[in-house]
């Protein structure tokens, strides 16, 4: 009797806890525009709520949660989820409701090119020209509004994950972390966003990996970092390269340099509309190329790749789903973001390379696919397959084709969570990622069956799915370049069904009335996936058929962005390469 | 309330219903009540089909009397914008462009329209009975209904879409519906290979359909139907890249349609339910490739295109008779009467091919009146073979559902202490005709619509496909006549072979199942018994009587060329004026052409005579003492048994031969292809996931491996000895200084 009471009252005060956090937060961020608003009544509705709130929010769970004695860490477990879950549903609310102008009133499209909406600049490091400089577009939005979704969803798919009361306030961090990459208008913060992103899914991994988790988390840390150092070197050259101005030192620079994107990007603008090549044609090309190879190991695309599926591999459901769906797009984001936006006569210039590495991507990736037996792996070489399709995207030098990238960034942001949750269900409840170790587990588990036909049918481009809609506004716009040459990526679509229906054939379907298990089952029954991992897939499937069907929710602010970036920009010059003349 | 604004839900409603049944299933499964009123969601898939074909009668009640009215222009609706985006051109202007989402209907899509919302509604009404009677099914009927309803979804949308993305798009969901379906029985490992391999062989096709469109958008810079089959827009166009785009498309047909060489799908797809052959594999999804051939009118048709294309439509023919008579030679040697339907199938839409093939031809060269002609036969005949498959695969399915059920009583004696092994476990095949025999007299209902089903498909005069069916063979003879059609001889002659061929098989198929005697004591068992089957089936035996009026009204003549024939009041002359053009080869000049007509009577000894005697001969048979059929098919099987008794042909020396071998394993075709994944595609693959664990994530491990080898070597310079230290610090002064000095 004493023991439930006692567990009663510290359920009270879990509950306590919780909702006195969540009522904290909450109000906090009603009440922040009357704190922050400025003489015009511009919102920073970015750094504090965003950026600041999750990673502070995370670390303060954290340090909670370990500051209780040894058997309280558990019990903390469910707060600390619970609160973290609320914090990052408050921040989906707030992007939600930008993107709906609901507040704000923000019109995503037609904004110019260099312009951006929530543009609020602070000083930073005065003396060495860094400054805090957020702000969004219609390139930016679209992945800021993804990570704001994916983040919650990863949260409730992945609920019931074992040491949870530190799992998810990781999951908080990376929100806060690629917020950050996606909104930084300034080189050094965006630099360090970019590498702050690596260290909570370092943990994720290390921590809550498969067998092989410490080899796989320094593979991925150190891959990507040591590419991510060719982007350093890329930015501080780009820093020297500028002629000191008076008036910055004036302010108090020391150097007369700046860090800010802004002030690169209508240099080059100016250059570019002037009929001048920014920098010089073979500095342009050389830190475009140090860009891109920096940009492609984190999209990955072939050769670069080999880090991602031992990544996927390793890593806990939580990690995949995150790593595939929003992290991947720092790749492709940043492509557009610095070097095509900074160098658009290399980008002229290196078109033809960029296909070749695209190409190599889709088409190897997918015959890579269909070579493997782990389920996870060909998930993960799936991805490289469809990264593949945003870098022909890119070469195929129309609006159309940038568009369909960024579209492709983001319809791959969802459905990829939902291939790797999938995955997750497998090795949850029946302890094998092995393509053929079990057969006809759709009886058993119609669930997942389900979701993992859905999930695989929307990977595989079926219309009316987000996926399509992308395939067919980039191989739209290949055609118009590269002409016959699209029959390569359109027979890939072959491919990339037989391994989806082939890995299909082999789970959960034949067997033949029976249900045959893997050997790794042991003496455990076969059980249907988890309320939360229902919850979790339904809300992924109910968005890919939302943006399948209704893409323009989120298409024009797509292809604004990419009439922009070609029209008022690059505009004289990609309409010459453009038009083949 | 207009039509027109309803007319959206036509696709919409069904796409409503799926997740409706799929969420009532998982809710109520076990229910009594959901099993019994609900059938699973059988009702609801039913009534939503009902109000669609209500729907659907309406609009295309509206669009024929507008038409008679003579104001006969197309139902448009523009729905939307879907996605608006904008493209450089070549001389780098920007353009601003949408791919808009709309419904038209128009003399092509109201037959077709109303072929997919009748069958729907009627194979819906035959699952209630088929489905929801069969135990194996208990507790998974949502999920059939549901795949279903989306299936119609797709079709509906298809026919009703404005433009060729969204006929792609609902061609696509067409083609996900008919490999979850097949799939139905998804623990069987047969049901899920024949999924996986209709799925893959039909996504082959799609690719170029796919690649096709993207070349159509390149040319026209739409997919609207209202801008790319604008005369002027083809004119203006590059005839090398339509001609490019036509044969791409072409291929997407060729897969959709289960014709050579991309058939291989389509017998196998027979696993699925019955329900599901009648539907997507016989009645509406695989015309979806022959409406997108018939879609391809106006490209030939465009005066400046003229003479362009004629070896795009004369390859179309070809492919046409090659996969009729190839189809019908291994519907021979079939004892699975599914399979023989699905070869039939395979065939008669091959003839369509050919006849549309002929239409594209003579439109081309600039025969419109001939070219009207075929195309209005060879959618006509579209229009019969649709409700006649449709038709017999159910009657099949009636067949195989009241064998499995007599099997069933006769197994058990009456006790039921082991229901699951309907499937699988015993051997005893309901689908094989040579377990069968003598149904007549057992299954009147079914033994009448498969007789009328089956002289349809034939082409005995007067009966449904006869109507169309000569129309395509004329034409297709007609076009070896005339200049530059000496190639057409060889669809020629093939379809003129086939129509005996088919005069066999499908005589041995009904001989085989309905007449002589029982040849297993299963069969002897079996009754007609089941609620809602025999309703499709009298309704479709009605509409395939019914063709003669349909003839009659100028049906043809309207689909073909537009013209203004359907009219109550010219009934009777235009029905006269068909039959002696049927007969007799009368021209509208009031001329018999002796070419045509020898041609036709050739057709029909071939199909009406000479295939049957064989068959009967062979398969015929009477009926066991005491058994009468009904008298409408009586003295055909009496026949049968006289023809069998006077000619007892010995057949061994066929049977064995290595022609029937070879038709029995399908002409090797299955094995071909499985050998070619087999053994180029799956090593290709294997070797791809080696090169990139062992060569590319080898290199990175060999600089891995590298660097640590290296820092070992470096490491063994700490020492800890100071000895060493001070000798390195000052080596490295000295070095220092001698590098200020200039020296080095």
């Amino acid at each position: 009797m004493s023991e439930t009471r006692s567990r009663k009252a510290v359920f009270e005060k879990e509950f306590t806890v919780v909702a006195t956090l969540v009522v904290l937060a909450g109000a906090f961020l009603l009440a922040f525009p009357m704190f922050f608003e400025d003489a015009v009544g511009d919102i920073d509705w970015i750094t504090i709520p965003m950026i600041a709130f999750p990673i502070l929010g995370s670390l303060i769970l954290l340090a909670l949660a370990s500051q209780q004695p040894r058997g309280m860490k558990e019990r903390m477990a469910f707060p600390v989820k619970a609160a973290s879950l609320g914090f990052s549903l408050f921040i989906l609310v707030i992007s939600t409701a930008l993107f709906f102008g609901w507040i704000g009133s923000i019109d995503w499209t037609n904004i110019k090119l260099n312009e951006y909406r929530i543009d609020h600049e602070y000083t930073w490091i005065n003396s060495l020209g860094i400054s805090w400089h957020v702000g969004l577009d219609g390139l930016s939005f679209p992945m800021l509004w993804l990570t704001t979704l994916i983040i919650p969803i990863t949260m409730i798919s992945t609920w019931d994950e074992k040491s949870s009361w530190y799992h998810h306030p990781l999951l908080l961090m990376m929100e806060g972390a690629l917020i950050g990459v996606f909104v930084a208008l300034d080189l050094f913060m965006f630099y360090v966003f970019w590498e702050l992103t690596l260290i909570p899914m370092f943990f994720l991994i290390l921590k809550w990996g498969g067998k092989d988790r410490r080899y796989a988390a320094q593979k991925f840390f150190i891959y990507t970092f040591t590419a991510s150092l060719v982007l350093l070197l890329a930015i501080v050259t780009l820093y020297f390269l500028q002629n000191p101005s008076q008036y910055l030192i004036d302010k108090g620079v020391l150097t007369g340099r700046t860090f800010s994107m802004v002030e690169m990007t209508s240099s080059a603008q100016m250059a570019a509309n002037s009929g001048n090549t920014w920098l010089g044609s073979s500095m342009q090309n050389a830190l475009f190329l140090m860009m891109v190879l920096a940009f492609i190991v984190k999209l990955p695309a072939v050769p670069f790749h080999t880090w991602l599926p031992d990544a996927h591999v390793q890593a806990p459901t939580a990690g995949s789903m995150v790593l595939a769906g929003v992290m991947l797009k720092m790749g492709a984001y940043g492509l557009f973001r610095l070097p095509m936006t900074l160098f658009p006569h290399a980008l002229a210039e290196y078109q033809d390379w960029l296909m070749i590495i695209g190409m190599i991507s889709l088409v190897y990736g997918a015959m890579v696919c269909l070579g493997q037996i782990n389920l996870k792996r060909m998930v993960a070489y799936s991805s490289v397959s469809h990264m593949g399709i945003v870098l022909l995207g890119i070469a195929s030098m129309q609006p159309l084709g940038f568009a369909g990238a960024i579209f492709m960034m983001f319809a791959h942001g969802i459905i990829s969570p939902m291939l790797f949750a999938v995955c997750g269900s497998f090795k949850h409840h029946y302890h094998t990622l092995e393509i053929g170790s079990l057969r006809g587990v759709a009886k058993t588990s119609p669930y997942m069956g389900v979701y993992m036909m859905f999930a695989w049918m929307a990977s595989l481009g079926l219309p009316l799915l987000a996926g399509f809609v992308a395939e067919v506004a980039v191989l739209v716009a290949f055609w118009m370049e590269y002409g016959w040459l699209v029959l390569l990526p359109a027979l890939t679509l072959v491919i990339t069904a037989a391994y989806y229906l082939w890995s299909m054939q082999r789970t959960i379907f034949e067997g033949d009335g029976e249900v045959i298990l893997p050997d790794t089952m042991g003496d455990d029954s076969p059980r249907d996936i988890s309320p939360w991992e229902n919850v979790g897939n339904i809300l992924m499937a109910l968005l890919i058929v939302l943006f399948g069907v209704l893409p323009w929710i989120i298409w024009g602010m797509m292809s604004s962005y990419a009439d922009a970036h070609f029209y008022q920009h690059m505009g004289g010059l990609l309409r010459l390469v453009a038009g083949g003349a | 309330m207009d039509v027109s604004e309803l007319a959206i839900l036509i696709p919409v409603l069904p796409i409503v219903a799926m997740p409706l049944i799929l969420l009532l299933g998982r809710l109520f499964n076990g229910n009594e009540k959901w099993k019994g009123l609900w059938k699973e969601g059988g009702t609801i898939a039913v009534a939503v089909l009902a109000i669609v074909f209500v729907l659907s009668m309406w609009l295309i009640v509206g669009h024929v009397a507008a038409f008679t009215e003579g104001s006969g222009d197309d139902f448009v609706s523009d729905v939307g914008d879907w996605v608006t985006y904008s493209l450089f051109t070549e001389n780098g202007d920007m353009k601003v462009q949408d791919f808009g989402f709309g419904l038209q209907l128009d003399h092509i899509s109201v037959m077709l329209l109303f072929v997919a919302s009748f069958l729907c509604l009627l194979i819906g009404i035959f699952s209630l009975g088929y489905m929801n009677t069969d135990p194996v099914n208990e507790n998974r009927n949502h999920r059939f209904y549901a795949e279903f309803i989306l299936f119609c979804a797709g079709m509906f949308g298809m026919v009703l879409a404005d433009s060729f993305l969204w006929l792609f798009i609902f061609w696509e969901i067409m083609g996900l519906c008919s490999y979850l379906l097949i799939g139905f029985y998804y623990e069987r490992p047969s049901a899920a290979y024949a999924a996986k391999k209709a799925f893959l062989t039909t996504r082959i096709g799609d690719v170029f359909l796919f690649v096709g469109l993207l070349i159509m958008h390149a040319v026209f810079g739409s997919w609207d139907f209202a801008v790319v089959f604008d005369a002027s827009n083809i004119g203006a166009a590059d005839a090398g890249l339509i001609k490019a785009m036509l044969l791409l498309m072409f291929i997407g047909a060729v897969g959709k349609s289960a014709q050579f060489p991309l058939h291989v799908w389509l017998p196998d797809a027979m696993e699925g339910p019955t329900p599901v052959s009648a539907l997507i594999h016989a009645a509406t999804m695989v015309n979806a490739g022959l409406y997108l051939v018939a879609r391809m009118y106006p490209f030939f048709s465009a005066p400046a295109v003229a003479g362009e294309f004629t070896d795009v439509a004369l390859l179309i023919a070809m492919i046409g008779g090659i996969t009729a008579c190839m189809a019908a030679a291994i519907a021979f040697v079939q004892d699975d009467i599914k399979k023989v339907l699905a070869y039939s199938t395979m065939s008669q839409l091959a003839y369509i091919f050919t006849g549309l093939g002929a239409a594209l031809w003579f439109v081309n060269k600039g025969y419109t009146e001939l070219a009207a002609f075929a195309f209005g036969a060879s959618l006509f005949h579209l229009f019969n073979h649709a409700m006649a498959k449709g038709m017999l695969f159910m009657a099949s399915g009636s067949v195989i559902h009241e064998m499995h059920h007599a099997h069933h009583e006769l197994a058990h004696h009456g006790d039921d202490h082991d229901d699951h092994d309907d499937h699988g476990e015993d051997h005893f095949d309901c689908q094989d005709m040579t377990n069968m025999g003598g149904l007549a007299s057992k299954m009147p209902i079914t033994a009448i619509a498969m007789a009328a089903g089956s002289a349809s498909i034939i082409g005995i005069p007067l009966i449904g496909g006869f109507w169309s069916k000569e129309g395509i063979v004329g034409s297709t003879w007609k076009a070896v006549l005339q200049d530059g059609g000496g190639l057409f001889i060889i669809p020629a002659l093939l379809v003129l072979l086939t129509a005996g061929m088919t005069g066999f098989y499908m005589s041995r198929m009904w001989f085989m199942t309905f007449a002589g005697k029982p040849k297993t004591p299963v069969a002897a068992g079996v009754h007609e018994q089941t609620p809602f089957i025999p309703i499709p089936l009298v309704a479709l035996t009605g509409m395939t009587l019914a063709a003669i009026l349909f003839a009659g009204l100028g049906f043809a003549g309207w689909v073909g060329d537009n013209a203004n024939y359907l009219s109550i009041g010219h009934l009777p002359s235009h029905l006269m004026h068909e039959i002696m053009h049927a007969f007799l080869a009368v021209g509208s000049d009031g001329h018999s052409d002796p070419y045509l007509f020898i041609v036709t009577w050739i057709t029909i000894g071939l199909s009406m005579l000479v295939g049957p005697f064989y068959a009967m001969a062979l398969h015929g048979g009477s009926l066991a003492k005491g058994e009468k059929a009904h008298w409408s098919i009586s003295w055909l099987v009496s026949l049968s048994g006289k023809i069998r008794r006077k000619y007892n042909f010995d057949n061994s020396a066929w049977s064995d031969s290595g022609i029937s071998n070879a038709l029995k394993r399908r002409l090797y075709f299955d094995e071909w292809y499985d050998n070619l994944i087999l053994k180029l595609v799956v090593p290709f693959a294997l070797a791809a996931a080696w090169f990139d664990k062992r060569i590319i994530d080898g290199a990175i491990k060999g600089i891995e491996s590298g660097s640590q080898e290296a820092s070992k070597g470096i490491r063994q310079l700490t020492t800890g000895s100071a000895r060493d230290y001070i000798m390195m610090a000052a080596l490295g002064t000295l070095a220092l200084f001698l590098l200020i000095w200039g020296l080095i």
